[in-house]
C-alpha cells in the first residue's frame, strides 16, 4: 500500500507512544494504574481521576462509527480522494474516541454506528496512521 | 441584576472595516491602519483617547498562510499610542470584545481598539487554492496531531462529523439546512461591501461540489483579505461618544472536552454559553429582533439556533425551511451582512459585532432591520464559544 499523503505528526514524550505502537498496527491508549480509566489522546493525566501514573494499553474489539465524512477536496497535491474519515468509538473502552482512516468498503458506504476493526495503513512521514477496517457483518 | 453584570459598565462605541475583497493589493498592516482609524472616527474619538490595544490572533499560532494580518507591537508604534492594558487574543477567545470590555469595566483601560486583519483570500489564490490546514508547517503539533495526519487536513473535515451526527440524530436535510446560504446571500445583495452578491438559489446549493461531506461548497465561508476594527469604551464615557452601543450580557463557557474531534456530543454545541448568557440578562429569545451568529460553516449557525433557543434541539432545520423566518423581515433575521458565507471570512465574530453594531444604530442601509433593538452575537460553538446581546 502507497503510503497516504499529508502532514506527520510531531511526536512528543506524551504522543511516541501511539505511533510506535502504530507502526506495529497496534491500537494503543493510555490506562490509569490508578483507577483503570483508559484516556485519549495521551496527556500522562487520567481524565477520571486525574491521577499521574499511566500507562499503555492496547485495544483489541471491534468500534463503531461515531461520525465520519467523505472527503473530496484536494488539499495537497497528489492527495487521492475521496477518502471517509471515520470518529471511532469502542463499546469497551468508554471514552475513547479515536480519529482515522476507512477501508475495506467503499468511502461513501460509511455510516454512524458501522463496526470497524482496528487497524493502521502507511502514512506521511513514515508514519503509519489509523487506517480502520469495515467489519464482516 | 446590573450591579453583578460587568459588561454593562461597558460599551461598544466604534467598528471600522477596510476595503474588503476576495484579493486585495494592499497589506495586512495598512488594511488594519484603515480600519483602526475609521473604528476610532466611528466611535467619535480621536487616537489619542485610546488607551487599551488588543488583536486576535495574538501569540497564537497561524496555521494557514494570511491568517494573522498585523503585528500589534507595530500597529501600536504606528499609531503611536501609549497602553494602559493591552491583549493578544490567543485561542480560546470567546468574543472579539471579550477582553477589552472586562479591561473598561474594571477601569484598566477608557477606550480599547480590538482588530482582526485576514489576508486568506490572497494567500489562497497564492496557493492556487485554499490551503490545508497546517500546510505551512513540517508537521502537524498538538491537537492537530490526530488529523491532519488521517487526512482531516482542513477545518472543514473537522466541522464535517458534526454536521453528520447532528443530521443523523434529529433527521434533518440538506434541503432545510440550505436555506441558511440561500438567505445570507439575499441579504448580501445588500451589502456593497459583502464579496458575493449574486442570487443563490436552493437548486444552486443542492447541485454544489462536497467539500467534506455533508458540507459542500456552498456551506464554508468565503476566504478574503481585510480588516475590522472594535472600539470598546467604558460605559461612563458616553457623553464622549457618538453612537455607543450597551453590552446587555456575555459569555463564553467551555464544559465539554475542548477539541474538535473529542467533544462529547456533536449534535448539541454551544449550550453552555447561551445558558450563561440568558442568566446574565431578564431578555428572552422572543426579545432578539436581529442575530449575527457565527457561520464558518452553515452547521454553526445551527448551533447556535438551537443552543439560544430560537428554536429547540434539532428543530433548525424546520425553523430555516423555506427561509422567512431568517429573511430581513422574519421572526429572526440571520446574518443580514451575508454573514461569513457571502460577505467574507473576517473571521471570530468581529464580521458579525460590526453588523450588529450597524443594525441597532440603524445604520445598516439596504438591509436594515426595522426597529431593531436587541443583537445577538456568537462566536465559533463548542470549544470556542462566546455569545452576547447588544442593545440600543
Amino acid at each position: 500500500m502507497d503510503a497516504t499523503v499529508g502532514i506527520p505528526p510531531a511526536v512528543t514524550e506524551e504522543t511516541a507512544a501511539f505511533w510506535s505502537a502504530a507502526r506495529e498496527g497496534r491500537l494503543v491508549v493510555e490506562r490509569c494504574t490508578a483507577c483503570g480509566a483508559e484516556s485519549f489522546p495521551p496527556r500522562g493525566m487520567c481524565r477520571s481521576c486525574r491521577a499521574r501514573a499511566m500507562a499503555p494499553s492496547e485495544i483489541t474489539g471491534r468500534g463503531r462509527i461515531y461520525s465520519y465524512t467523505v472527503n473530496y477536496q484536494r488539499w495537497l497535491p497528489d492527495l487521492e480522494v475521496p477518502y471517509a474519515i471515520v470518529l471511532v468509538e469502542f463499546p469497551d473502552h468508554p471514552g475513547v474516541r479515536v480519529v482515522g482512516r476507512l477501508r475495506g468498503c467503499d468511502p461513501e458506504a460509511a455510516t454512524i454506528g458501522m463496526e470497524v476493526e482496528v487497524g493502521f495503513e502507511p502514512g506521511p512521514g513514515g508514519y503509519a496512521i489509523p487506517s480502520f477496517v469495515a467489519a464482516e457483518a | 441584576m446590573s450591579s453583578a453584570v460587568a459588561e454593562r459598565r461597558a460599551v461598544i462605541s466604534g467598528v471600522g472595516q477596510s476595503a474588503i475583497g476576495r484579493q486585495l493589493d494592499r497589506s495586512g498592516f495598512q488594511l488594519t491602519l484603515d480600519a483602526v482609524l475609521a473604528a476610532i472616527a466611528d466611535a467619535g474619538l480621536t487616537v489619542d483617547d485610546v488607551d487599551g490595544l488588543a488583536m486576535f490572533p495574538g501569540g497564537g499560532k497561524a496555521n494557514v498562510p494570511g491568517y494573522s494580518g498585523a503585528n500589534l507591537y507595530e500597529v501600536q508604534d504606528a499609531l503611536r499610542i501609549a497602553t494602559t492594558w493591552k491583549q493578544g487574543q490567543v485561542e480560546g477567545m470567546s468574543l472579539p470584545f471579550y477582553g477589552p470590555a472586562q479591561a473598561v469595566a474594571t477601569g484598566e483601560a477608557r477606550h480599547v481598539v480590538v482588530y482582526r486583519t485576514v489576508k486568506e483570500g490572497s494567500a489562497a489564490r497564492n496557493a492556487g487554492g485554499r490551503p490545508a490546514y497546517g500546510a505551512i508547517h513540517p508537521d502537524a503539533e498538538g491537537p492537530l496531531a490526530w488529523l491532519l495526519p488521517v487526512g482531516a487536513l482542513s477545518p472543514v473535515c473537522q466541522v464535517a462529523p458534526y454536521a453528520t451526527r447532528y443530521m443523523h440524530e434529529y433527521g434533518v436535510t440538506r434541503e432545510q439546512l440550505g436555506w441558511i446560504p440561500v438567505v445570507q446571500r439575499a441579504h448580501a445583495a445588500g451589502n456593497p461591501d459583502a464579496v458575493y452578491r449574486d442570487e443563490l438559489t436552493i437548486d444552486d446549493y443542492l447541485a454544489a461540489r462536497m467539500i467534506s461531506s455533508p458540507i459542500c461548497l456552498f456551506d464554508c465561508d468565503v476566504p478574503v483579505d481585510g480588516s475590522t476594527a472594535i472600539v470598546v469604551s467604558a460605559a461612563d464615557t458616553a457623553p464622549d461618544l457618538r453612537a455607543p452601543v450597551r453590552i446587555e450580557a456575555m459569555a463564553g463557557v467551555v464544559d465539554g472536552r475542548p477539541s474538535w474531534e473529542q467533544w462529547e456530543d456533536m449534535g448539541r454545541v454551544g449550550y453552555a454559553t447561551a445558558v450563561a448568557m440568558w442568566n446574565r440578562t431578564d431578555l428572552r429569545p422572543g426579545d432578539v429582533d436581529v442575530a449575527q451568529l457565527y457561520d464558518g460553516f452553515t452547521i454553526e449557525a445551527v448551533w447556535w439556533l438551537e443552543a439560544l433557543g430560537f428554536c429547540g434541539t434539532g428543530e433548525a432545520g424546520a425553523f430555516v425551511d423555506g427561509g422567512t423566518r431568517i429573511a430581513l423581515d422574519g421572526q429572526l433575521p440571520l446574518n443580514t451582512w451575508g454573514g461569513q458565507l457571502s460577505g467574507g471570512r473576517l473571521h471570530a465574530a468581529f464580521g458579525h459585532t460590526a453588523e450588529a453594531v450597524r443594525q441597532l444604530r440603524g445604520e445598516a442601509g439596504a438591509r436594515q432591520v426595522r426597529d431593531a433593538e436587541v443583537a445577538v452575537v456568537s462566536n465559533v460553538g463548542g470549544f470556542e464559544a462566546g455569545a452576547a446581546l447588544l442593545t440600543r
